[in-house]
């Protein structure tokens, strides 16, 4: 999976917003309010361009104190709401 | 071809033309600059061809289109139709600080205001000022913002202030300009632009509220905080946010506003009632 080109993760007084700025997402129209660690994921998968559940949760793991089932758990959650949401496909 | 220069929100920028199509920017006129240094942008105007470009997106509002694209070359290229009629096309570098407008010789004054608008939101976009769709009056030293898509009354909430409350002045009725300084005030600014009203004064003051409007059958005043006051503020800034370099500066503005200046939402019925009410509750 991928980010969906056009959309930036932004600080707004200080919360972390998903916004869709480039030209196919422009009009995405709502901004989808993310919490630390789905900010952290975000930027992850940004950085990563191509991206699993799996290799996130291995990646949390590494930076989190989380069990390896429940860093899964926890991404996929996050992936299913972003990918209903469409800002990744 | 003559060269005239314009101080809008303190930035200076240069307008090359005919005397006869210089004659027409009166609503310019408060905004003379006898300083020619350093302007952020240049625009020429000229008669022209049409432009071939590559096209990005169109935006329709109120029977104008405006088609953004680019030129292979990377310009930047703006197409203005009004009733499917194109006006003229503007040609700017990627940084927006050099542009042509292209007449076609139909709406030829409202290709130029047009052209302006544009390039002056984006050439100052990354230097902390938007430009945007607005009603902003003036009260005892401070600036007031009315927003709220075309239609929902703007410019009839901001003449019930003028009609009710002493002391109000129109500042701008359509688009007005912002812009942090650097001690982080936010400052409202009149321009050339005012949509249907000639309302173009060369007059700021410190932005003491933003209003985003939406009629009811009664008046409410809710104050918006963090997100939802960034999401109220937003859709009222125009640019091209594709552009990531606009984005980011854009974004940084609004963020500020966002953050340091009050911005409430107003259920209002046209009445005097929502005048008081909405001065009353921001102007303290």
């Amino acid at each position: 999976m991928k980010i969906k080109k056009g959309f930036v993760l932004r600080t707004v007084c200080g919360e972390n917003v998903i916004v869709g700025e480039g030209l196919d997402a422009i009009n995405f129209g709502r901004m989808l309010s993310l919490n630390e660690t789905a900010a952290w994921l975000w930027n992850k998968a940004k950085e990563s361009g191509d991206f699993t559940a799996e290799s996130l949760s291995q990646a949390l793991c590494t930076e989190y104190e989380v069990t390896p089932d429940q860093a899964l758990a926890d991404v996929r959650e996050t992936i299913d709401n972003w990918s209903k949401l469409g800002v990744i496909e | 071809m003559n060269k005239v220069y314009y101080i809008v929100a303190e930035h200076l920028f240069c307008v090359e033309a005919q005397e006869n199509l210089l004659e027409l920017l009166s609503n310019y006129e408060p905004f003379r600059s006898e300083k020619q240094d350093n302007p952020l942008f240049f625009l020429t105007v000229t008669q022209g061809k049409p432009v071939s470009f590559i096209e990005e997106l169109r935006q329709d509002e109120e029977g104008q289109d405006i088609i953004c694209g680019h030129t292979e070359q990377g310009d930047a290229v703006f197409e203005f139709r009004w009733d499917g009629c194109t006006a003229g096309w503007l040609v700017c570098s990627a940084d927006y600080r050099q542009g042509t407008l292209y007449l076609s010789g139909f709406q030829v004054k409202a290709a130029i205001d047009n052209a302006l608008m544009i390039q002056f939101a984006m050439a100052s976009a990354t230097l902390d000022t938007v430009l945007f769709h607005a009603a902003a009056v003036s009260l005892d030293g401070k600036g007031y913002m009315f927003l709220g898509k075309s239609g929902t009354g703007k410019s009839t909430h901001a003449r019930l202030w003028l009609n009710n409350i002493s002391g109000t002045e129109l500042m701008n009725d359509d688009n007005p300009a912002v812009r942090i300084k650097a001690d982080g005030t936010a400052v409202v600014y009149g321009t050339p632009w005012s949509g249907k009203t000639p309302c173009y004064r060369n007059v700021s003051a410190p932005v003491g509220g933003i209003v985003l409007l939406s009629q009811a059958p009664h008046n409410l005043i809710t104050r918006l905080n963090g997100i939802g006051a960034y999401a109220a503020v937003v859709p009222s800034i125009s640019g091209k946010r594709w552009d990531s370099l606009i984005a980011d500066g854009l974004h940084e503005t609004e963020n500020a506003l966002a953050s340091n200046i009050p911005v409430w939402h107003l259920d209002c019925l046209p009445d005097a009632d929502a005048a008081h009410l909405c001065k009353d509750t921001i102007a303290v």
